[in-house]
């Protein structure tokens, strides 16, 4: 009763992306696939689903070989796949879209809608999910939930899943949608089920994982059992370089009166919010799912509406207006990079020159083209963006060189004020490392940064003070010394005193 | 695999135009020919480009052609009232752009998808142009002979035979216009800003762009290129009706789509643009020439389009799994 692979190579062309790697997932156990961009951890999914076929070696369940030659092969031993991005139709019922590629129970021939809502049910109660209402339109619910809704689906009828196959799962959740998941993933591995997690996120995969495999260059670097490993190893082994400290260094924090002064901000979930920022400073944000991390950093860039007094340099930015604040020297990375920040079929240099045009343009009209040019080569450098030509398509970019192209704009007007949503999500440790680096130094140069990240770790690892989110309002303010993730993880739920 | 898409496409452009060139050698790759066809495409490549403008955004205008047909009957009525060229040729231009401006207000304010507010004004303006015009075609003596004039004039350029060949003024216009457009779309910022919101409206606005006055301005491009291609048509026709430009807007768009399929990551582009316009001209043209009757060049000439846009999906489908 197993999935295994054994020796599996797969090549494209010269491109080596697979070379003799073996590994075994177990039924009721949570085995983690870690590697940085480019690892072959892709490659390794798409032969377990049938997409692709080893050039040597083969897939083994129960001890049998296997050929998984049509996605539909994979499905039929019981092999199920969740990725990051789920594809459901919005507008149909939670219980419909779980019923999509099975039949809808009839009687008399028509649709019997309650038995249909009772199968969703089962499936969701089955794994805790009783927060979900089958009934209600799949748009209603959040991303997170929609994978959850996915997994129960894999569970439901006889062809439930045997293995279930994770790529990348929590890139695009919340703090609290990835809790959630981590409950179902151990509820499927008490139920039996072997889950295949792939993340490059170590703190989730320790916390999560029985066993893991580390992949390098296409080939197994290591395989672990659980707490046979520490952080430090596991990046090392998937970079190759020693990130001991993945973190930049902090300097002291600056002594210099705020750049940005925020008094009595109302937006969205957000209520008298009054803060201020000093040039230099990386002020962190946490919180909570819906907490308000990522509306702050909208309303202050305009993206979203918002009350309240805010002045960059002692001159007020106007609301409701990105275009002003970009003028004003604010900067903006949005959470969603390939939905906000990316025109993903335009050329890098037009995404990096984007906010830019009227100081690069002559006479503030006409393009100059070598001037966009230069401005990428120059902040491209300064972000270690790898990519191949200003012409290149972010579509053609890994996640980590994606965000780096944001970065690159984000910078390439001298920024007074950055503002950072999730900046590192599904960002491998490496470009991560980077991305640290270029925040620092941006400090350095008296950048006030604002880094909201559902990632704690992350928050210490930058932030020279943190604020903490409750409900839309700041329920601490702490400066960042000697700060542990479950010290801040704790400000995030309990109720400050008074 | 976007360089083969890119070529097959070239390269069926070139064979229909090779095709009709071995078909009717006589009469086809002649200069005087080609003038005559960059005459009778003239008013399509200014609705065409001007159609670029909004598709680079991502959007639609479907009421060109009745705003076409509207320019043309208010400057043939203002003739027929005793104004001179000058007001009855700029209250048109202003119409088209007043035209402009309210779709642009129902797309970029309203939020009214565009294909549907266009389809609104497009009915709306066809209505108006009944109006205006009584439903009559406004011919004859009322037009001033100078406006006619106009579209069979051109500048000489040499002499095949007997005849005078000239380059039309009507081409000059649309070249001139095409121009004009080249420069906005490719080498402003403001045209820049303009495919960016087709390339990721929102992100385009987190970006700083102002997608929302930008969006409304570029539809004052087709609203204004309407209009003048309605004045071109009732100038090359010495007579204005309610109906005349309504076709253009079809064809327009599978201009749009030809050139598409010409470009990188098929994008619409105004030089691209002015290709799609050339072969669907070059065809017309050809296959008139080649008797064949108008219904099956209809015919013909649709399944050219489909043939071209969709393989240009199929290749880039295929380019995005692979």
């Amino acid at each position: 009763m197993t999935l295994a692979l054994e020796d599996v190579s797969r090549n494209y062309g010269p491109v080596q992306a697979l070379r003799g790697v073996s590994l075994m997932l177990r039924p009721g156990e949570v085995h983690a696939l870690m590697g940085e961009n480019g690892a072959g951890k892709s490659t390794l999914i798409r032969l377990l689903a049938g997409l692709e076929q080893p050039n040597r070696g083969w897939v083994m369940i129960d001890g049998q070989p296997v050929v998984l030659a049509r996605p539909e092969a994979a499905q039929a031993h019981g092999l199920r796949f969740i990725h990051q991005e789920m594809h459901v139709v919005p507008t149909l019922s939670v219980a419909e879209n779980m019923h999509l590629h099975r039949p809808f129970p009839r009687r008399a021939g028509l649709i019997n809608w309650r038995e249909l809502r009772r199968r969703a049910r089962v499936a969701l109660d089955a794994l805790g999910l009783d927060h979900i209402d089958p009934a209600v339109p799949m748009l209603r619910l959040g991303l997170g939930d929609r994978m959850l809704c996915r997994i129960a689906t894999t569970l439901i009828g006889k062809d439930r899943a045997r293995y279930i196959i994770m790529d990348e799962p929590t890139a695009a959740l919340t703090g609290a949608e990835s809790e959630r998941l981590f409950a179902v993933i151990r509820d499927l591995r008490a139920q039996g089920v072997g889950v295949l997690y792939v993340s490059h996120r170590i703190a989730e995969v320790m916390a999560l994982a029985d066993r893991v495999t580390v992949l390098r260059d296409g080939a197994r670097i290591s395989s672990h059992v659980r707490g046979d490993t520490d952080q430090a190893r596991l990046i090392h082994e998937m970079t190759g370089r020693d990130l001991s400290d993945l973190y930049p260094p902090r300097p002291a924090p600056p002594d210099t009166p705020p750049v940005l002064r925020i008094e009595g901000l109302r937006a969205g979930p957000l209520h008298d919010i009054s803060l201020a920022v000093a040039p230099g400073e990386v002020l962190g944000l946490a919180g909570l799912a819906g907490a308000g991390r990522g509306e702050l950093l909208r309303a202050l860039v305009g993206a979203i509406p918002r009350k309240g007094n805010v002045t960059l340099a002692g001159t007020p930015l106007p609301p409701a207006d990105p275009a002003a604040a970009w003028a004003a020297g604010v900067a903006y990375i949005p959470r969603e990079r390939r939905v906000e920040g990316l025109m993903m079929l335009r050329p890098i240099v037009e995404n990096v020159a984007l906010p830019h045009l009227d100081r690069l343009a002559r006479a503030r009209l006409f393009l100059d083209r070598a001037a966009e040019r230069r401005l990428l080569a120059q902040r491209g450098a300064e972000v270690r963006l790898k990519a191949g030509g200003p012409q290149a398509l972010p579509v053609t970019l890994s996640g980590g060189n994606q965000q780096k192209v944001l970065f690159a704009r984000a910078v390439g007007g001298a920024p007074r004020l950055l503002l950072l949503d999730e900046p590192t999500r599904g960002v491998d440790v490496g470009a991560r490392h980077d991305l640290y680096r270029v925040i620092r130094a941006l400090a350095a140069q008296g950048v006030a940064v604002i880094l909201a990240s559902s990632d704690l770790q992350e928050v210490i690892g930058l932030a020279d003070r943190i604020v903490v989110l409750q409900g839309g309002r700041i329920a601490h303010l702490v400066r960042n010394e000697g700060l542990a993730e479950g010290d801040l993880l704790t400000m995030c739920y309990d109720r400050p005193a008074a | 695999m976007t360089l083969l898409r890119r070529s097959a496409s070239l390269i069926g452009m070139v064979a229909i135009i090779v095709f009709f060139s071995v078909m009717k050698p006589a009469t086809f790759p002649t200069l005087g020919n080609w003038l005559n066809i960059s005459q009778q495409v003239s008013m399509l490549l200014v609705v065409s480009v001007a159609m670029t403008v909004v598709m680079a955004m991502g959007d639609f205008d479907l009421s060109v052609g009745a705003m076409a047909s509207l320019a043309g009957v208010v400057a043939a009525v203002m003739f027929k009232a005793g104004f001179g060229m000058v007001p009855a040729l700029g209250t048109a231009l202003v119409v088209g752009v007043a035209a402009g401006v309210a779709n642009g207000m129902l797309v970029s304010l309203a939020g009214i998808l565009p294909f549907i507010a266009t389809l609104a004004t497009m009915t709306v303006l066809s209505g108006a142009a009944f109006i205006v015009s009584d439903g009559r075609t406004i011919s004859g003596a009322d037009i001033p002979a100078a406006f006619g004039d106009f579209a069979r004039s051109g500048i000489a350029i040499g002499q095949d035979g007997t005849r005078v060949l000239r380059i039309p003024s009507l081409t000059i216009v649309a070249l001139a216009v095409t121009a004009a457009l080249w420069l906005v779309m490719e080498q402003t910022s403001y045209g820049r800003r303009l495919y960016a919101i087709g390339g990721n409206a929102e992100a385009a606005r987190l970006a700083g762009v102002r997608v929302v006055a930008l969006r409304l301005s570029a539809f004052v491009f087709t609203g204004a290129g309407a209009a003048i291609a309605g004045l071109m048509y009732a100038s090359r026709v010495a007579s204005a009706n309610p109906i005349q430009g309504d076709g253009l807007m079809l064809t327009a768009i599978a201009a749009v789509f030809l050139g598409q399929s010409l470009t990188e990551s098929g994008q619409p582009r105004v030089l691209a643009t002015l290709a799609g316009v050339v072969v669907l001209g070059a065809l017309d043209n050809g296959l008139t020439q080649m008797r064949v009757d108008s219904y099956v060049r209809q015919v013909l000439v649709g399944l050219i389009i489909l043939l071209a846009v969709g393989a240009s999906a199929l290749a880039r489908r295929r380019g995005r799994a692979g």
